[in-house]
């Protein structure tokens, strides 16, 4: 039987057993491999810019370009993200509220765990299915606004500041919350979600959805890790760390890097034992200092960064304090390799089960998709030893691309005596993101 | 794709990953994370903790050994709080419960197990067939008991 069958919602999120801790030796062994790795990029690798957005890529074969490209392909995209969304919401609405609803395991598994794969694989993912985009295109299409067009035009000192926002607004939810599965409250935030979204871009377009929903703008993050761009129009198919290099820096884009591996981190140590312990002997409920920490986890990602990156000299063209958002793209490869290792289990797994859960959306012993008979397949959390070897070597790849970027970023930024030293600072802030991301991965 | 500054890189990273696999294989049987090493002894409040121990340190030589842990509810309080505490796959844990009201634990293992326990002193099995970190916990009110560390 599934589980959770008895129906009971638990203050525990979603999913059975967690991860095994892995093992000492792999820790302190992905942590050597990241300090080698640094200094070696530090040492061998190139000293003139290689990534230029401007010339970056090779252009993709034209028929791939004209199906991409297509309007079929992208109402397609739209038409099957609707049903999706509203397949998924009549569980919300009308379902029962359990951990059976396939609502919950949609939205915290499918949605924010696999929105990474599909966006490192075809690129702009969520954008091209968002919902609260499609929605947001029809009343422009009814109300007769221009494509795309609002009232305003976004301001771009905001940036990604409410993406940030809203991020913050999902983990606290997910992580902190503690009826973070009870059908209600999810079911809110998600109301609340979509309707900032539609009154977002009937006021400042669609530009708003990608600076400020937080589904779009982290898929659109990781999309910069795919082999697939876009040069004055076209496909082209760059290397992820080319790729990467096209991120365009604006205001917030610490801040969103910061809660995306800050809370990442707090979620493996808030079941640490000390933690555990600390705030179950508090009289009154870990709601608070959960959301402390998490707050602490988030801004301290985000200054240690801002610090790392504007310790060094700079030139007159950019003032130091442009340099944290310029450098913020290098730390997403160490999410990205951190959220594999940190997720890979409960994505493979969780993912099945809802899988199955979606073909009975009302908990009916409706079979509306034919899996509902399937059966989880557990061989991952059944061979330790490669799971936890695939964390690591996760986490130190993340951290190869990271300090890669970063070396080409700084090459590029700094002025030529500093282009060493200037680097320093970040590269031992990334070592550090990386060997306590390690550290927790083997102690939580 | 970015020339020779990556490929003089490529060696030396593929190096590194066999390394990591190396480590990782004769890493798995040795055990003994200190998280769980510290685990019986620093439940200082209720006096039979100590059986604990010695149930636990007799589990690391025998795979099919119970281990027995006593969980003490006084109130809303629980004894153990939130401990670590390591088993083998199939090998059976015994909780011996006692409480000055009835409740239930819940076991997060997948498929999920429930134990509903008495006022009194009540002996409860449980055993995880996957390697995993599995939580016992109370529900109402919210506590993490136990982590069983299942290898």
């Amino acid at each position: 039987m599934s589980p959770g069958a008895g129906g009971a919602i638990s203050a525990h999120g979603l999913g059975g057993a967690k991860d095994l801790p892995i093992p000492s030796e792999l820790a302190i062994a992905g942590a050597v491999a990241a300090l080698v790795i640094s200094f070696t990029v530090l040492a061998v690798a190139w000293r003139e810019p290689r990534y230029d957005a401007a010339t970056s890529g090779r252009p993709a074969p034209a028929w791939l370009d004209r199906l991409v490209s297509s309007r079929a392909l992208a109402v397609a995209a739209r038409v099957l993200g609707m049903a999706f969304f509203l397949y998924v919401g009549a569980a919300a609405v009308f379902g029962k509220d359990s951990l059976t609803n396939p609502f919950l395991g949609t939205f915290y598994v499918l949605l924010w765990v696999g929105l990474v794969p599909a966006s490192l694989l075809f690129g702009e993912f969520f954008k091209a299915v968002s919902p609260a985009r499609t929605i947001a295109m029809l009343f422009a299409r009814i109300s007769g606004v221009p494509e795309g067009q609002g009232l305003y035009a976004y301001p771009a000192r905001l940036g990604y500041w409410p993406a940030a926002a809203g991020l913050f607004a999902f983990v606290w939810l997910e992580l902190v919350y503690p009826a973070s599965t009870d059908l209600g409250p999810v079911r809110l935030w998600v109301a609340a979600y979509l309707g900032i979204m539609l009154i977002g871009s009937a006021v400042w377009g669609t530009t708003f959805l990608a600076r400020a929903d937080p589904f779009e703008v982290y898929s659109s993050l990781v999309a910069k890790l795919s082999v697939w761009g876009r040069r004055e129009g076209r496909l082209v198919i760059r290397s992820p760390l080319a790729n990467l290099d096209t991120l365009v820096a604006r205001p917030g884009l610490v801040a969103v890097v910061g809660i995306l591996f800050g809370s990442t981190a707090f979620d493996s140590f808030r079941e640490s034992t000390p933690w555990l312990k600390l705030v179950q002997s508090m009289s009154a409920s870990r709601v608070l200092p959960d959301t402390l920490a998490l707050v602490c986890f988030s801004a301290g990602v985000a200054l240690v960064l801002t610090l790392a990156t504007m310790a060094t000299g700079v030139t007159s063209e950019t003032p130091r304090r442009a340099l944290p958002d310029l450098f913020a793209h290098s730390v997403v490869p160490i999410i990205v390799g951190y959220i594999v290792a940190h997720y890979l289990t409960y994505f493979v797994e969780y993912g099945q089960l809802t899988i199955i859960q979606l073909s009975d959306p009302f908990t009916r012993g409706d079979d509306y998709l034919g899996t509902a008979d399937l059966a989880v397949d557990y061989w991952l959390s059944t061979h330790p030893t490669f799971l936890a070897v695939t964390k690591v070597v996760a986490v130190a790849l993340g951290h190869v691309v990271g300090v890669v970027a970063a070396h080409d970023r700084a090459i590029k930024l700094l002025p030529r005596r500093h282009q060493l030293t200037g680097q320093l600072p970040l590269l031992v802030a990334m070592v550090g993101f990386t060997v306590g991301g390690l550290y927790l991965l083997f102690a939580a | 794709m970015s020339g020779r500054g990556l490929a003089r890189l490529a060696p030396l990273v593929l190096v590194l990953a066999g390394s990591l696999s190396a480590c990782g294989d004769d890493a798995d049987p040795a055990t003994g994370s200190p998280a769980a090493s510290e685990s019986p002894s620093s439940s200082p409040s209720s006096s039979p903790s100590s059986s604990t121990s010695e149930d636990e340190s007799g589990s690391e030589d025998t795979g099919d050994d119970t281990v027995t842990v006593e969980v003490t509810r006084e109130g809303d309080t629980f004894t153990p709080n939130g401990e670590r505490v390591e088993m083998a796959v199939g090998q059976t844990l015994v909780l011996q419960v006692t409480a000055d009201e009835a409740g239930e634990l819940h076991v997060h293992s997948t498929p999920e197990q429930d134990l509903a326990y008495e006022a009194g002193t009540s002996e409860h099995e449980i055993t995880v067939d996957r390697p995993g970190v599995v939580e016992v916990e109370s529900h109402d009110p919210d506590s993490i008991v136990l982590q069983l560390e299942v290898r």
